[in-house]
């Protein structure tokens, strides 16, 4: 279970930690991300903000934009727009990620993360949020 | 002025003598008096080393829990920081909370008073430089261990108050509470000795012609201080010693479900816990009077008023406790007594502040670093003092109880009632124990950090209360208006830290420690301790006819160094101090005082030991170490009480007085009353105990054991108490220089073995009762109470034995002995402790 | 998202009933006296030190002290004490016995909520949520099952400790439907900075509403009896520490789970309720509550996360 035994670690990188390696990445190889990503919709990333409080995705992920809760069974998904495939497996494309988010565990068997109670377009506005996160 | 022990005041005019004296005296002195080198400075007992050496260590726990409120501060600049975990966190604050109180202000203002009274009273040392010697080592080795746990995860969590049943075994089963109640242990045993030490030394040694309306306004403090320990200081001892039983034991003082009752804690503990706020605050008091008056070159404005102010503070602050209790739902009538008394108290303080301001407005002030911090201290004082009046008001202290608006206020009380007075005379008196002052520059720069950084940190934090924060709260959730708050708390955390950074750059540049070639007299002081003085302190004792004495007589630094004084020598060869009357310090007999000595050091680290042990439950090593504790402090006294060859000693102008006498007039005398005062509170404490719970859960009580039973051990008692004055009579009744034979001794012996009879009676008694101390709060107090009579009996015995020992050698000499007088007084006041203790729970309540 | 209920503006000087308003009151008054008397202070102490020789001349002897350290503190503290004195007798007035009980139990680190009848049974239990009647005082009964608690709702009232083996009233009064946040303020252990709850304030008709369709809610059965959800929570353990009203589930160490799914908050006042923050408190209560007593389930599968949350999230 690699991703719930990382909140067993006593010391647990710390966001603004993360923040900064990713930064420093980015400043040393200039990677831009795909413009498919930051080009999401504003709108659409508000609702999906919005939406992820209300069902409370918080309660595992630490997500920047939502002061709490933070929870830390799940990886924190501060510097996703930084992270390769989904879950390790999945492609990385706005369609796979909404689906992921709405119904894990059919996106990929074994999945520890649970389905949430989100429309098709719910899912889609909380794909663009996440593409929007920018913590550079 | 009329004469208090007969004491021609007339003689006082033939001083200063105009003879010279004889060559080598100051030589003599030097060599009596020289400190050990090397290694070998470990013995010292000399107030000059121990007092700096007690100051260092305060100071450093100060800096150690300011590390842990720096780590708090981080964890708390921003909504749920993960600097510190949750449980680390619960440390740090508990620690923080309890090293301040119990590990720096308390020793610190002792420490200070160690270092500076004989100096300010001009007595060579204090009357008992071996006790000090062995308060300090227990405190500085104790508190070592104690800051240790936090390394190792074991420090307590529970909060600097301990309220159970947080802190019962059911909820706190680790030792970390152990911890505390060991730490506390240490603090307790140095704050009693340098109690004991205070009040005789201020009352017995000043110089002759301070009369008490003479005496430097910290001498004062420090009586007050000293006797407010006295009173407090037992109700936590035995809070700490029950909470302890019952986590070892099972014995349920504060377990409701039989009997026993969380808030009786509350009640020692803050009967205890208020007082020593202002037992940390007078004496700081005390140096600011004193600095005030330097700065603002003018004598204090209403000495008198101040020295009541003192007082009164003292008196009225025992009556103010229960207002940490408000929150617990107390009756109408006490809430309106503890809240009047709340506000009383709040006039003493008025006054001094206001006297220090006179006494600005009639001098005219000349600005340095402790001119600053003084007045930097009244401001904040008041500050604090003004928010503790409004905590005095019962509906309004219901809102803010408990919220960051009490840390807020007892900071600035704290801070600006004892750590800037303490900053202040680390600068006034700096120049009596380095070479160099310290940077006027730099100083000015401390000051303004630690005075911005202080209220930086704590004015927004009144707010944050109202806000509804709580205080020992770990973190907080976001979007409730706080962070912004917090952050600034942290940062103003950050600049007061940077300014005691500074000082200690300051004092690494500056601060060289010297006995002899000190930097002197930086401020121009008008008092005693700025006479130029060696390790025996003043070379000749100087006849004191006013406040200050060194303003109003400009050749008194002469004629005190060339011996124009009293006791311009050792008259005895050895170590000696003058003996005063109490009240006006009339010269009464010449004090032998013992040198420096491995015994206390090796008896205060083998205390530590033995508690440490007790904690992590080495129970045969403890034991090993309490034996050894033990024999050291018999080694130790061993040595205290020589037998003298020359009975009479002349100190100067042609007066002779006596040397080391017995009796109520000595000083020893004055120590154990001190002492047995302590102990006597200790049990009355106990007796309130049983008393409370019996009050609150009468149900659970069961009937006392017969009348005849109480009748007979009530007898028993009473010739205990007989067969020790007994054995005074019978060495009375020999003539000096005859052996008393063996009587005296045994007769102590018997009136120990009394003692054991009368206990056991009273214990098989109780339990074929039916009481055991397990089953109920009744049981528990009982049973305490006689475990308290137990140790007073077990250290009779070991009394009575050391005595047939000193008399087997032959040093039980007719027909007044000071060993003698001390076993006799204790075992006589161990049978009247023990007939209270005995007979109120067996009479009173009666089932 | 949690509501922050408490913050600012500072409840202390927002009251939403009568008694939190008389010590509002009292303390703007003290603020008043705090800075006039810092003024006076400061102001002394300015003139002592630089001030021209005849006003120090005139600040410089022993009546100052008794004007200003003795006369004046005097007389305002009397002031004060007459004050306070009246109004603590105002606050602790008798209690009459007709008022609305609530019994609120403070525990390691949750608050546990009974509604009491006229003869003082138990006619509803809930937790972390207290629900009041608008504009009639209301009686709460506080007790402690472990440590001592403390109960503070700052918007209503001053605090009041729960204290083992002690059984203490305090009285509140919203006179503004709404809702009020509260905290544990003793400290209690370990997260203590976590321990919270929410004080409701109704309509008078609309809280007999809100007491009659929980009443309802009882005697019906639970919500959703052929769900998945149902059959794992019970299979998982969980009755042995909660109770769910028609189950088998019946402990009585944890929280009612009855009407979980209409609470306002999770975890003792700390998260919003939803879907997912059950999940994620059931899953992994640990990381998000270091130290409180629920362990975490992290050794259910995803589904049945789902499914309990599912479920739970329909016991309104």
């Amino acid at each position: 279970m690699p991703m719930r035994d990382r909140s067993k670690l006593p010391l647990r990188p710390v966001a603004p930690v993360w923040a900064m390696m990713a930064g420093l990445a980015l400043l040393s190889a200039c990677k831009q991300p795909p413009a498919s990503r930051i080009d999401a919709d504003a709108a659409a990333a508000a609702r999906g903000l919005s939406a992820m409080e209300t069902v409370g995705c918080g309660a595992c992920h630490e997500i920047p934009g939502l002061d709490w809760p933070k929870g830390r069974t799940a990886p924190s998904l501060v510097g996703f727009d930084d992270i390769g495939p989904i879950a390790g497996q999945l492609a990385n494309t706005p369609a796979n990620l909404a689906a992921f988010v709405r119904n894990a565990p059919a996106a990929k068997p074994g999945s520890l993360m649970p389905a949430m109670p989100l429309s098709e377009s719910e899912a889609r506005d909380v794909a663009a949020y996440l593409y929007r996160i920018d913590d550079d | 002025m009329k004469s208090e022990t007969g004491f021609d005041h007339a003689l006082y005019d033939l001083f200063p003598v105009r003879e010279p004296r004889p060559e080598g005296e100051v030589e003599e002195l030097n060599r009596i008096w020289a400190a050990p080198r090397g290694w070998g400075l470990m013995t010292v007992v000399n107030n000059n080393y121990i007092g700096f050496f007690y100051v260092a260590a305060a100071f450093l726990f100060f800096l150690l829990a300011g590390i842990l409120a720096l780590g708090m501060r981080i964890q708390l600049a921003a909504p749920l920081q993960e600097f510190l975990p949750q449980g680390t966190y619960n440390q740090f604050f508990t620690m923080h909370g309890t090293i301040m109180m119990f590990l720096f202000a308390v020793p610190a203002v002792e420490a200070i008073g160690i270092l500076l009274l004989p100096q300010m009273l001009a007595a060579r040392d204090l009357p008992f430089p071996r006790l000090s010697a062995y308060a300090f080592w227990a405190y500085l080795v104790g508190g070592l261990f104690f800051f240790a746990s936090l390394f190792v995860g074991l420090a307590p969590d529970g909060g600097w108050f301990m309220y159970p049943p947080l802190t019962s075994i059911t909820y706190s089963p680790g030792i970390n509470t152990d911890f505390w109640l060991l730490g506390i242990g240490f603090i307790e045993i140095s704050a009693i000795a340098g109690a004991v030490e205070i009040i005789v030394g201020v009352l017995r040694t000043r110089a002759p012609g301070m009369t008490l309306d003479r005496m430097p306004m910290f001498a004062w403090a420090m009586l007050v201080f000293a006797v407010m320990i006295v009173i407090a200081f037992p109700s936590v001892i035995l809070g700490t010693l029950l909470l302890e039983i019952e986590r070892a034991f099972n014995w349920p003082f504060f377990d409701p479900t039989r009997g026993g009752d969380p808030l009786l804690w509350q009640h020692l503990f803050w009967f205890f816990g208020h007082p020593e706020v202002y037992i940390i605050f007078l004496p700081a008091a005390g140096l600011m009077s004193m600095m005030v008056a330097t700065v603002a070159r003018t004598p204090l404005v209403g000495y008198r008023l101040n020295v009541l102010a003192l007082v009164a503070t003292g008196f009225i602050s025992f009556g103010v406790w229960a207002h940490h209790m408000f929150a617990t739902d107390m009756p109408r009538v006490s809430a309106g007594y503890f809240s009047a008394a709340s506000m009383a108290v709040s006039l003493p303080a008025g006054i001094q502040v206001f006297c220090w301001i006179a006494t600005l407005a009639s001098g005219k002030i000349r600005w340095s670093t402790p001119a600053l911090f003084v007045v930097g201290s009244i401001v904040l004082f008041t500050m604090g003092g003004l928010t503790g009046v409004m905590l005095g008001m019962v509906p309004f202290n219901w809102q803010v109880h408990d919220t960051y608006f009490i840390v807020a206020h007892l900071h600035y009380v704290l801070l600006g009632g004892m750590v800037f007075p303490m900053f202040a005379a680390f600068y006034y008196w700096n120049g009596m124990t380095s070479r160099n002052p310290l940077s006027e520059r730099l100083g000015k720069w401390v000051f303004w950090l630690m005075f911005t950084g202080l209220n930086v940190t704590f004015l927004p934090m009144h707010l944050t209360g109202f806000m509804g924060m709580p205080r020992r709260v770990y973190t907080y959730l976001p979007d409730r208006g706080l962070d912004v708050l917090n952050l600034t708390s942290t940062v103003g955390a950050f600049i007061l830290a940077a300014g005691i950074a500074l000082f200690l750059i300051d004092l690494a540049r500056n601060f060289r420690f010297t006995t002899e070639h000190d930097a002197g007299n930086i401020y121009g002081g008008g008092t005693l301790e700025w006479l130029p003085t060696g390790l025996y302190s003043t070379r000749s004792i100087p006849l004191v006819r006013s406040r200050e004495p060194l303003w109003d007589d400009p050749r008194m630094c002469e004629d005190v160094a060339e011996g124009r004084y009293f006791l311009p020598n050792s008259a005895t060869g050895l170590r000696e101090t003058i003996i005063t009357s109490p009240v006006n310090a009339e010269p009464q007999y010449l004090q032998l005082m013992p040198g420096p000595s491995p015994f206390p050091v090796a008896a205060a680290i083998f205390t530590a030991f033995f508690f440490l042990s007790l904690t992590i439950q080495a129970y045969s090593f403890a034991v090993f170490s309490g034996i050894v504790a033990t024999l050291c402090v018999l080694r130790w006294l061993w040595e205290t009480d020589r037998p003298i060859h020359i009975t009479e000693a002349e100190i100067g102008g042609g007066i002779t007085i006596p040397i080391a006498i017995t009796g109520p007039t000595s000083h020893g005398w004055w120590a154990l009353n001190t002492m047995m005062a302590v102990i006597g509170m200790i049990a009355l404490m106990g007796l309130f105990s049983h008393l409370y719970l019996y009050g609150i859960h009468p149900e659970v009580w069961i009937a006392p054991p017969g009348l005849a039973q109480t009748a007979g051990i009530a007898g028993v008692l009473a010739l205990a108490f007989l067969s020790a004055l007994a054995s005074r009579r019978v060495l009375a009744g020999h003539d000096a220089g005859t052996f008393p034979g063996q009587g005296p001794w045994l007769l102590t012996v018997l009136g120990a073995g009394l003692l054991a009879g009368a206990l056991y009676w009273d214990v098989t008694g109780w339990q074929a009762a039916g009481l055991s101390p397990a089953a109920s709060g009744q049981g528990a107090t009982v049973f305490a109470l006689l475990a308290f009579q137990g140790c007073l009996v077990a250290v009779a015995i070991i009394m009575a034995g050391y005595l047939g020992y000193r008399s087997g050698r032959g040093l039980l000499t007719p027909p007044a002995n000071v060993t003698l007088d001390v076993v006799v007084r204790f075992i006589g006041f161990a049978s009247l402790q023990g007939a209270v203790i005995s007979l109120l729970p067996r009479i009173f309540p009666g089932g | 998202m949690l509501e922050p209920l408490w913050g600012w503006p500072p409840p202390v000087l927002d009251p939403a009933g009568p008694y939190a308003e008389k010590v509002t009151v009292l303390a703007w008054a003290l603020f008043a006296m705090g800075l006039l008397v810092t003024g006076v202070v400061i102001v002394a102490l300015w003139v002592a030190i630089k001030g021209p020789p005849w006003i120090k001349s005139k600040l410089g002897g022993e009546k100052v002290v008794w004007i200003g350290g003795v006369a004046f503190p005097a007389v305002v503290l009397t002031i004060l004490l007459v004050w306070g004195l009246t109004l603590t007798a105002s606050l602790t007035q008798g209690i009459t016995g007709k008022e609305t009980r609530i019994r609120v139990t403070g525990e390691m680190w949750w608050f546990r909520v009974q509604y009491l009848g006229p003869n003082g049974e138990v006619i509803l239990n809930d937790a972390n949520e207290i629900h009041l009647p608008v504009g009639e005082p209301v009686v709460l009964e506080l007790r402690s099952a472990d440590v001592i608690h403390s109960f503070w709702v700052p918007h209503l009232s001053g605090k009041k400790d729960m204290i083992p083996g002690r059984k203490l009233f305090l009285r509140v009064q919203a006179d503004k439907a709404g809702r009020y946040g509260g905290v544990c303020a003793e400290y209690c252990g370990g997260p203590h900075a976590l321990m919270g709850f929410v004080a409701v304030a109704h309509e008078r008709a609309a809280w007999e509403g809100w007491l009659a369709e929980r009443h309802a809610a009882q005697a019906a059965a639970p919500a959703g009896p052929a769900m998945p959800g149902r059959r794992i929570f019970l299979e998982s353990g969980c009755g042995a520490c909660h109770r769910v009203a028609g189950t088998e589930a019946n402990g009585l160490i944890g929280p009612d789970l009855t009407h979980v799914g209409s609470r306002l908050t999770l975890g003792a006042g700390i998260l919003p309720n939803n879907h997912g923050t059950l999940m994620g408190w059931i899953g992994d209560s640990q990381s998000i509550k270091p130290g409180n007593r629920m362990p975490s389930y992290s050794m259910l599968p995803a589904e049945k996360l789902d499914a309990i949350a599912d479920w739970l999230g329909r016991q309104k």
